[in-house]
């Protein structure tokens, strides 16, 4: 009799407890889609430490559920690649819910459905998104909304080494004032190469001025300051005038009849370009800031010398075109993308957080990327490791950035087999400009206006 | 009713040319479709297909009321074709015929160790993992004094360093693939030349005939099959091939044949632009281009006769 009511009361808590016993925490997975970088590892490790910060706040709600964070790291080895894969994961329908970009896709993502509408997002959370540099927003932008948070920027320059400068027989009074020589106007692109040419001639450098061996954001400064407006916000539609094309053809020519660029660019490889520089055999190289840290490493300078870093190498903007022109600059910011899926909001939410200042100067000072806060320039480990972005910030006065249109990927393709025909001397100036006009006209059809 | 040996002939034939022809279906028939549907279309990065037209042949062609034939190919089109032909042309001619055939007779009238030896030498290149044979290019023409190259042209010949990927670049790209394409023809006509009966060259020898006049008159006749075959099968392969030249050249434009157009266009690492549609028509024209000159090769080297029952035997 006993045992029975033992039992029955062991059967009754059993089901008691049974009742109580906690329920199947649901998991939200995020999927972040993110290229293997090594110039820019912690864009995905923000996210991830993001979603501590969110299960830290779920876990004081007494909420059950946790945010999960999928790293989807693909290994293609540029932007351009990256996004032409995510869209094809896209157009089978495996979304990732957070994306990290170059900006310049945004337009492709937005007509593709990929891209989520933000402007709701950023309007209703100015707390987290209120102190971002108000020209980053025009980097998101298509059609007026915005379809991204601007991650990180950069700003680009031509190097200049000095001690070449130097050897050559310069003066420390031409040194010290060729940046404001450039910013006033009165060192043009033509000077430019003029100056790189005269260092080769005196034996002080192997090589003169190297640009980018392959396609990308770069060659769009050295357009501006032609005169070429890629984008007419009116219309929304790319755009190229054939005279500012051969003003800039006709300068390229120009610069490897003087032999200030090797008429062989082109066909470089990166680690050429980058060991010519750093190897002290170049004279300038087009690139941008986040050469810097290779760059001490490789000159031997200690990573906290502003001085001594300044003294080897000046930096200054894309010179202009003519005397008494602007120079121009090219920022190429790295944005989150936040894909249309069902996660969207908590995905949006998690990239505010990775947005934050601690989080983005951990990215930024690392990795010598400019800030998207104004407030980061304040933190003391900025202040004290970032002293190269801090120099950047002057040239930022002059930044444009790449259109955030579907097809600027084929109009840069395009203009960059004319850079390369005109360069090996396959194509005259005004040959490679009929040329690059009929393919931009046959491939981009309506997408791009094209004036005299 | 079916006998069972014609049911057990049918039965074979699925067994054994069934796993061929399902592989042949899958990988070659499906896609020649594929491409050929996508390029009526306007697919390109976003994979999405918003109309059907001819839209991609529009950027091929363009019609001219006072061309030749009512239309005139786009620059970069046409150059693309003569660049193909060209690089076609001198592979096939200068290495995977002719110098296969040099090959050949040298290897095979050397005792045999000594032929066996040179001719895995110059199975090498083409047993060697393309990237690494592109790269030993790449270091053999540095347009340094280091290149391999130049140290010959400067130090032997007292000349300047020559660029060759900048002012040579066909003939770079011409010698690279022939000297992995030269290995099949070596190794084809080898065994046609040792499979030549022996008593005729005995023969030959006893008639008094020289080494030059044993090659063409008992040698070169036993080759007309073997030669023929190389030249249909290795014009096909050379039209499509891109491989080393992606690899040695990029995608410079001074070497953009056909196939490295279409490749360029859609999924070429880095610098693809996925204009898959634009590729794919690209494709198809060169499909086209293939199938007519199989079939002109075909019919010029009377292949036929090659194929066709012998007329003496009997069933």
């Amino acid at each position: 009799m006993a045992y029975s009511r033992i039992v029955a009361a062991g059967l009754a808590a059993a089901t008691l407890f049974a009742t109580t016993a906690p329920t199947f925490a649901e998991d939200i997975t995020i999927k972040l889609w993110s290229r293997a970088d090594r110039s820019g590892p912690l864009r995905a490790g923000n996210v991830v430490e993001a979603a501590k910060t969110v299960n830290n706040m779920l876990a004081a709600a007494d909420s059950d559920k946790q945010v999960v964070v999928e790293l989807i790291e693909t290994n293609a080895r540029g932007f351009d690649a990256d996004a032409l894969d995510v869209l094809k994961a896209h157009s089978v329908g495996d979304t990732p819910d957070i994306i990290v970009a170059a900006h310049e896709w945004i337009g492709a993502f937005a007509e593709a459905g990929l891209a989520a509408n933000l402007e709701d997002h950023i309007s209703g959370n100015s707390d987290l998104y209120g102190d971002v540099i108000p020209q980053l927003w025009n980097s998101v932008k298509y059609k007026g909304d915005r379809y991204g948070i601007p991650q990180d920027s950069e700003v680009r320059m031509f190097f200049i080494n000095n001690d070449m400068l130097r050897k050559a027989g310069k003066s420390e009074e031409f040194i010290s004032g060729l940046s404001d020589a450039v910013n006033a106007g009165e060192f043009t692109m033509d000077d430019m190469c003029d100056l790189a040419a005269e260092v080769v001639a005196s034996g002080a450098a192997e090589l003169g001025l190297l640009h980018r061996p392959n396609v990308g954001p770069d060659f769009q400064m050295a357009m501006a300051a032609f005169g070429i407006d890629l984008y007419n916000d009116k219309e929304a539609k790319l755009q190229i005038t054939k005279s500012g094309l051969l003003d800039y053809y006709t300068w390229l020519k120009s610069c490897v009849d003087k032999g200030a660029i090797p008429a062989d660019m082109t066909t470089y490889s990166w680690d050429t370009v980058h060991a010519a520089f750093r190897g002290d055999k170049a004279f300038s190289k087009f690139h941008g800031i986040w050469n810097l840290g290779a760059q001490l490493e490789a000159f031997g300078i200690d990573p906290l010398d502003k001085d001594a870093y300044f003294r080897k190498i000046t930096w200054i903007n894309a010179p202009a075109g003519e005397k008494g022109g602007e120079p121009k600059n090219l920022s190429h910011p790295i944005v989150y993308v936040v894909g249309d899926t069902p996660n969207k909001d908590m995905a949006a939410l998690l990239v505010a957080l990775a947005s934050q200042p601690v989080p983005n100067t951990k990215h930024a000072v690392g990795t010598n990327h400019t800030p998207i806060n104004y407030g980061q320039a304040a933190m003391p480990d900025f202040i004290e490791r970032g002293w190269g972005l801090v120099a950047g910030v002057p040239l930022l006065e002059y930044a444009e950035f790449m259109p955030n249109h579907p097809k600027i990927g084929q109009y840069n393709a395009i203009t960059f087999q004319g850079v390369a025909a005109v360069e090996t001397g396959e194509m005259s100036p005004a040959e490679a400009v009929d040329f690059v006009i009929e393919e931009l006209e046959t491939e981009l059809g309506d997408d791009i206006i094209i004036t005299d | 009713m079916r006998s069972s040996s014609t049911s057990r002939q049918i039965s074979n034939a699925i067994f054994f040319l069934g796993p061929a022809s399902l592989f042949l279906l899958a990988l070659l028939v499906v896609p020649i479709i594929v491409d050929l549907v996508v390029s009526f279309t306007d697919m390109s990065q976003t994979l999405r297909v918003e109309s059907f037209g001819t839209e991609q042949y529009r950027k091929i062609i363009r019609p001219d009321p006072d061309a030749l034939l009512g239309f005139e190919l786009r620059g970069s089109f046409y150059r693309a074709l003569s660049l193909t032909g060209v690089y076609v042309f001198f592979t096939l001619l200068i290495f995977n015929l002719s110098f296969a055939l040099v090959l050949a007779l040298t290897t095979t009238a050397i005792p045999d160790r000594l032929g066996a030896f040179f001719r895995a030498v110059w199975l090498l290149p083409r047993m060697s993992p393309s990237v690494v044979y592109a790269l030993l290019w790449l270091w053999v023409v540095d347009p340094t004094e280091r290149g391999l190259l130049n140290q010959i042209v400067v130090n032997v010949f007292g000349e300047d360093p020559i660029n060759m990927k900048l002012d040579h670049p066909m003939v770079l790209i011409v010698l690279a693939n022939g000297f992995i394409g030269a290995s099949i023809g070596m190794l084809i006509l080898t065994s046609a030349i040792r499979s030549i009966p022996k008593h005729l060259f005995y023969a030959a020898g006893v008639d008094g005939a020289g080494p030059l006049s044993i090659v063409r008159h008992i040698v070169l006749p036993a080759l007309r099959w073997p030669l023929s075959y190389i030249t249909v099968f290795q014009s096909l392969a050379l039209l499509v091939s891109f491989e080393y030249i992606f690899l040695i050249m990029g995608a410079s434009r001074s070497t953009m044949t056909m196939a490295m157009l279409a490749y360029t266009k859609t999924l070429a690492p880095d610098i693809g632009s996925g204009q898959y549609a634009y590729g794919a028509a690209l494709t198809l024209i060169l499909i086209v281009i293939g199938v007519i000159a199989a079939l002109l090769l075909w019919r010029l080297t009377n292949m036929k006769a090659l194929l066709s029952h012998p007329k003496i035997e009997v069933h």
